[in-house]
């Protein structure tokens, strides 16, 4: 029996938003380039950990993924399905199988609606539970993410910021998904509460087998929850690598960047550590730079940078892999 | 609930209050009087002095604004000259300048079931058509369907009803024929009850005229000015709905409905309507209660006896009583419209809370 292992396959995945002018006609004039040209995969059972700066394209891709966003180009499957060709009734039964945790815990619940709405509403939708069977199931769901099943009859705003994310969580969740993007899930949300919503996570993915897409914007959150990492850039990403090496031995000056920014708990090593401090803003999505899109802050910065692209390859040893896209390496 | 209402009606005295001193203040401050008459129609003197003395206009403005508020028996104790008013705040608005023998109230109670009756239905009407058309063109945002229904929108709230009602009277009444070209025939649905009144000749009270009854000839008289002031108010709804639903189509929640695999049309109508129709509530309020109080132009052209033209034919008049009543009536509405229009938002959106 040959099964593929990866649940997820992204390959040249683009996503260009068109910018319009006219006030009858509109014509477009420029694209945002949010996604441009990614490929990863993640296996069964696997978290895979997307960093970036704020911009870079990261909601975007996930959203892309789970066609929230019909791609400009590019390929995703799941399970060997290829989600970009799925439409109308194929694509909403294909829902139940993936889902997502929103970044922003407070925009992304529906005001007018009980938790019980919110969360049982997928139910509803795909024919899975109806009245009392569904009630007990949104109860059990609360229970599950931690939250109080008498909350049922209440609105978001009644609730703290954690506990949305709870709700967004437990949302998630009613379908029994193989695959959840979960957006930032904790950046809005105080330190305290975050720690106790990453272990949920983890406890989720044991308890129910889930994949997971984690995305964060900086690396210190993510070490702990992912097996892989992928670093993002300005549309593209930089480097994918087991999340051990990643912060071991990255090769990626941009991820040598990000990481040296990360505080180290050990104070000795803590005094030791250089800064790399970037120069100058990121690029406008709009008009990227020729070339490899890190050229113009990239501190080892070659002339070839700035013409050709670089090529994506692997360069692991050992058997193991180790993706970036930089010309120190070619 | 209750305790809300009750507490906005209280809230609501001291602003009508307000609302009656100033225009007392703001009528009287206008030159001129009730029996100016211009030209040969004018009145000699002595039975301008005995009009005023009548209607007690020689009196200090105190006085007359006290027993306009509270009544002769209490402001002017001893006058027996005519009929005492019994004062605002026990509803007796008081006797009109120009139409003689008929009180404000009369007139009002006249007038205003016909005003209501025709607002009432330009506001089903202005409903029924401007949300669905706004929704329509939000869904279709950028399509010709959008650029068409706001075209018309702009159309239905630019071409004012001056040049719209009598276009519809000249098309739909006199070359087709279709509709009579003016007036307005609402009968009583309780005609027994307003016979009896007429039998007593005494004043009909106003729920009985409000109810019409449903007669063919009823419909085709309102067909025309139903629908030139309907349409003009679902052009106003309809921009608002489309605006306020582009608005919500577009925030996070849509996106998490759309991830739960809803049908499209789901997501509208369970996620994005509702959301989007508080914006919308807001206006429907004071243009309820300015609907219903009447409307100047389309009544004058329509040649029906609303309650509009007395709104702006008093002034010029210098109608005092009638002036003060028809705009607290419609201070009065504006007050009721505003509480359901809280009443609607309580129910469209369960952070706001009635408290
Ligand atoms: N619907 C859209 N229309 C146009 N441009 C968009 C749209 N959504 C995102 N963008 C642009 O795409 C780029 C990437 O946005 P995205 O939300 O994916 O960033 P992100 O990495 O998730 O950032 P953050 O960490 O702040 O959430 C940004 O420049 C953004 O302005
Ligand atoms: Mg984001």
């Amino acid at each position: 029996m040959t099964e593929n292992e990866n649940l997820i396959e992204v390959s040249d995945l683009k996503m260009y938003f068109p910018i319009t002018k006219g006030v009858i006609f509109q014509k477009k004039v420029a694209d945002v380039k949010a996604v441009d040209g990614v490929s990863f995969t993640i296996k069964k059972g696997e978290t895979l950990g997307l960093v970036g700066e704020s911009g870079c394209g990261k909601s975007t891709t996930g959203r892309a993924i789970l066609q929230l966003y019909r791609p400009t180009a590019g390929s995703v499957k799941f399970k060997d399905v290829e989600l970009t060709e799925l439409k109308g009734e194929k694509l909403r039964h294909m829902r139940r199988n993936m889902q997502m945790i929103f970044q922003d815990p407070y925009a992304s619940l529906n005001p007018r609606m009980t938790v019980g709405g919110i969360v049982g509403e997928p139910l509803e939708v795909h024919n899975i539970a109806k009245g009392r069977e569904k009630r007990e199931r949104v109860q059990e769901l609360l229970r599950v993410v931690g939250l109080n099943p008498y909350f049922v009859n209440r609105y978001p705003h009644e609730f703290s910021g954690g506990q949305r994310q709870r709700i967004g969580v437990a949302r998630s969740l009613a379908l029994n998904p193989d695959f959840i993007v979960c957006d930032e899930p904790i950046s809005a949300l105080d330190v305290s509460i975050q720690a106790q919503i990453v272990n949920m996570l983890e406890d989720l993915q044991q308890e129910f087998g889930l994949t997971y897409l984690f995305i964060a914007h900086d690396l210190s959150m993510v070490r702990h929850i992912s097996d892989r990492i992928a670093v993002m850039y300005l549309g593209k990403i930089v480097e994918i690598t087991d999340h051990n090496t990643l912060y071991e031995d990255p090769k990626h000056p941009y991820t040598q960047a990000l990481l040296s920014a990360v505080p180290i708990p050990d104070p000795v090593i803590e005094d030791q550590r250089q800064r790399i401090i970037l120069a100058g803003d990121v690029p406008s999505p709009i008009d990227p730079p020729p070339g490899c899109n890190f050229s113009t802050r990239c501190p080892r910065v070659m002339d070839i940078c700035k013409e050709v692209d670089p090529t994506w390859q692997d360069i692991g040893e050992n058997g193991e892999e180790h993706w970036v896209a930089c010309h120190l390496y070619e | 609930m209750l305790q809300f209402i009750v507490r906005r009606i209280l809230w609501a005295i001291p602003v009508l209050l307000a609302v009656t001193f100033f225009t007392f203040a703001l009528v009287r401050a206008i030159p001129g009087g009730p029996f100016d008459f211009a030209g040969d129609r004018s009145l000699p003197p002595s039975v301008v002095a005995n009009l005023e003395a009548k209607y007690h206009l020689s009196d200090p403005l105190w006085q007359q604004f006290c027993s306009y508020l509270i009544g002769d028996t209490v402001c002017r104790p001893g006058d027996d000259s005519g009929r005492a008013s019994k004062g605002v705040l026990l509803g007796d608005l008081g006797p009109s300048f120009r139409y003689r023998g008929r009180t404000v109230n009369d007139i009002i109670a006249t007038a205003l079931p016909i005003s209501f009756q025709l607002g009432m239905m330009a506001m089903m009407l202005g409903i029924g058509i401007g949300i669905p058309f706004g929704v329509l063109a939000a869904l279709k945002h950028n399509t010709w369907i959008d650029y068409s229904a706001t075209l018309v929108a702009i159309l239905g709230v630019s071409v004012s009803n001056v040049v719209l009602g009598p276009v519809l009277i000249w098309f739909f009444a006199l070359k087709l024929g279709w509709f009579p070209v003016a007036t307005w025939a609402a009968e009583p649905l309780f005609s027994g009850i307003a016979d009896k009144y007429i039998a007593a000749s005494e004043q009909i009270p106003m729920w009985v005229n409000i109810i019409p009854k449903p007669t063919v000839d009823f419909f085709m008289h309102a067909a025309l000015p139903v629908f030139a002031l309907g349409t003009a108010l679902s052009a106003t709804i309809a921009r608002m709905t489309r605006g306020s639903l582009l608005q919500v189509i577009r925030e996070d929640y849509i996106r998490t409905a759309r991830s739960k695999g809803l049908r499209e049309r789901a997501v509208v109508v369970r996620h994005a309507l509702k959301n989007s129709l508080i914006p919308v509530v807001t206006i429907l309020g004071p243009m309820f209660a300015g609907v219903l109080t009447g409307t100047f132009v389309i009544e004058l052209i329509f040649a029906i006896p609303g309650l509009g033209r007395h709104f702006v034919n008093s002034i010029g008049n210098r109608d005092y009583p009638v002036v003060l009543g028809t705009t607290l009536l419609y201070g009065v509405a504006i007050v009721i419209a505003n509480m359901l229009v809280d009443i609607t938002y309580a129910w469209l959106d369960p952070r706001v809370r009635l408290e």
